[in-house]
């Protein structure tokens, strides 16, 4: 990387990291979680974003040289050849399903049915590999035949194809932009598990009315089993936030999401940053009776995106003490409205929300597809004219902090060296050199398994 | 208020059914215990507007509904319920294949008493006119969850004028992505912020 590219990197990556920090900076970050905008900025299709890296990655240095005042540049969690490795049903894609410059869009159905909790709960991967794989997954739905040996080899070899993809696109940002990421890794709030992609939000709810304790069970079993895929996947330098995108929370009453959705969630919030991480939070809907309890976690440790229906300002009242926001400049105009619009209200967001830091300017929770370019043109500019705090003050991004993990824990796999040591009775020479490359793959294909839950 | 009402209102899911069976049995009429039904759903429909219910005791008590419903349906054969309230054309628009919200307005307008003619999602802008020029129906609601269907909503809006039955049907955008603004741009007649606002609507317009 240029000297010139490595101090972007790092002004722009210090001013992130301590805006999450609730620290001084020298100016509201510009820093959207997803931007959708920029995906398809090189005149690319949606089909291409997720099919054609080389494509994406051409539209995104694009963005990435149009709009120098962005802090970061999302990776795209989506590669096209390794849903359909699998057949994965739980997603609609554009160019395959849908019209190749439609969004991709996520197929909630009831993969999992109402009498399966007890496995679920007892035996988590019987479950996996009895019940809801095998219906996610089409090319997997015949266990035992040669095509489902074969769906599980492809993936695995497309998802190695993915991690390459995406760790070559976060260099070329990183060398050639100075642009680092919004976040790295995910997870998901347990009770949006069962919600998203096994028993859909009508399933779950009514279980929530008919089987309760089933309910709680199952979200304190997938506690470890979050924490897993997000420590798993999370940035080992521990730059940036591991992403968990909340889906169902906005539908419950705060009765309901105090007894079903937080304490599960609040736990793997706590391990995450109690290993050391960041978390970025994007509350979809309104999160308004639900976000009080981020104050129950370590300040300044959960970027909290607030949604276009989430009221941004009785945030700031609320919790924007405690943990960093994002958010504020609404999709609908960035769509629909008009450069001065987009500016009076960046500008009344920087007086009011970012006045005194603890401030991320973004859409609701992303920069939609068909946001007008002097709209988000426009976006930018207000942030750089009403957004600056103490121009001496230059944050740099900060050390990896130090975290415990449970190693007890994790990582988890399916079969731990200590059980292969035993049935091969031992090994003859250097134990590491066997044992250590045998518990990493273990664990990586941990992460494959579960991956698909979201 | 009935007690079947009640049950309803209140979200008790066993004691509806015991009292269904119980009216059922004393041979009261269907029609007359669907009239019930539709009360107890208007107060559950109350009860979300004045935040005391949730999206998720929506979605339970249009749950409870259905099973009612189904149970009743042998029985409303070829009765003539002289219940409906209107008729109203839903669907989710063109490209976009989210139905959570569509489906609780279905539910409640259905459970008021209005005859529903639910077109589904990913619903082309042709299908809506059809529909509405078939149904004769005076409201249209357009739903959505993705903000890139904004034009896909005028789209549709132009499509209905343009087919010359705007005189004859009011249009309402809803969901997630849809504001005062985005209506504007539709030139649809109306916006509705939650289901139950889209009910009220509708029952202002057929009033």
């Amino acid at each position: 990387m240029s000297e010139e590219m490595q101090k972007l990197f790092d002004e722009r990556l210090g001013r992130y990291q301590a805006a999450i920090a609730l620290e001084p900076t020298d100016r509201i970050p510009v820093a959207p979680g997803s931007n959708y905008f920029a995906e398809t900025y090189g005149g690319n299709t949606n089909q291409e974003t997720i099919y054609d890296p080389d494509k994406w990655l051409q539209g995104e240095l694009a963005f990435a040289g149009a709009f120098p005042e962005f802090d970061v540049l999302r990776d795209n969690r989506i590669y096209g050849p390794l849903f359909d490795a699998v057949d994965l049903k739980t997603y609609k894609l554009p160019g395959r399903d849908l019209s190749p410059r439609d969004q991709f869009q996520f197929a909630e159905s009831e993969y999992m049915l109402v009498d399966e909790y007890d496995i679920l709960i007892h035996s988590p991967m019987e479950f996996l590999f009895d019940r809801w794989l095998p219906r996610i997954l089409g090319e997997f739905g015949e266990r035992g035949s040669m095509r489902s040996y074969v769906a599980f080899l492809k993936g695995g070899m497309a998802y190695m194809q993915a991690g390459q993809i995406m760790r070559n696109r976060a260099m070329v940002l990183q060398d050639r932009a100075g642009m680092p990421q919004p976040m790295a890794g995910f997870f998901l709030a347990p009770f949006d598990v069962l919600a998203d992609a096994m028993r859909g939000l009508t399933g779950t709810l009514m279980d929530c009315y008919r089987q309760p304790d089933k309910v709680v069970a199952a979200c304190d079993v997938l506690v470890d089993e979050m924490a897993n895929l997000a420590l798993a996947t999370a940035d080992p330098l521990k730059r940036w936030p591991v992403f968990v995108p909340t889906h169902k929370a906005t539908f419950m009453s705060p009765q309901e999401f105090d007894r079903f959705y937080w304490p599960s969630f609040r736990k793997v919030l706590e391990i995450v940053i109690g290993a050391g991480h960041t978390v970025r939070a994007y509350l979809e809907g309104d999160w308004g009776r639900h976000w009080h309890h981020m104050l129950e976690l370590p300040k300044g440790k959960v970027l909290c995106d607030i949604d276009n229906e989430g009221d941004i300002f009785k945030a700031k009242r609320e919790i924007g003490h405690h943990q960093c926001l994002a958010g504020g400049v609404q999709d609908s105009n960035l769509i629909l409205g008009s450069p001065e619009k987009v500016r009076e209200q960046v500008k009344y967001l920087c007086e009011t929300v970012g006045k005194d830091g603890g401030f991320i300017v973004s859409g609701g929770c992303n920069v939609p597809y068909t946001a007008k370019p002097e709209n988000v043109r426009a976006m930018a500019e207000a942030v750089m004219e009403y957004g600056r705090y103490d121009k001496s003050v230059k944050p740099l991004p900060r050390p990896a902090p130090h975290g415990a993990i449970h190693a007890s824990s994790f990582p988890r796999m399916v079969t731990p060296w200590s059980v292969k040591k035993a049935e091969v009775g031992g090994v003859m020479g250097d134990e590491d050199l066997i044992g250590k490359p045998w518990e990493t793959l273990e664990s990586m294909a941990y992460v494959w398994l579960w991956q698909w839950v979201l | 208020m009935d007690e079947l009402a009640e049950a309803l209102r209140d979200l008790e899911e066993e004691k509806v059914h015991q009292l269904l069976e119980k009216k059922i049995g004393a041979g009261v009429a269907a029609v007359e215990i669907v009239r019930t039904l539709n009360e107890g759903m208007i107060a559950v429909g109350e009860r979300f507007s004045t935040c005391e219910y949730f999206i998720s005791q929506l979605i339970f008590s249009a749950e409870i509904l259905k099973a009612a419903m189904k149970r009743l349906e042998p029985l409303l054969v070829g009765a003539d319920t002289g219940l409906s309230a209107g008729k109203v054309v839903i669907g989710t628009v063109k490209g976009d294949i989210h139905d959570i919200g569509k489906n609780i307005v279905v539910t409640l307008l259905r459970g008021s008493g209005f005859e529903v003619i639910d077109l589904g999602v990913d619903v082309p802008a042709e299908k809506f006119v059809a529909a509405v020029r078939e149904s004769g129906a005076k409201v249209v609601g357009l739903s959505a969850l993705l903000n890139f269907t904004y034009p896909e909503m005028k789209n549709v809006v132009e499509s209905i004028v343009g087919a010359g039955l705007k005189e004859k049907v009011r249009i309402i955008v809803g969901g997630t992505p849809v504001n005062e603004d985005v209506r504007a741009f539709t030139g649809a007649d109306y916006y509705a912020e939650d289901a139950v606002a889209g009910m009220k609507i509708c029952k202002e317009i057929y009033a």
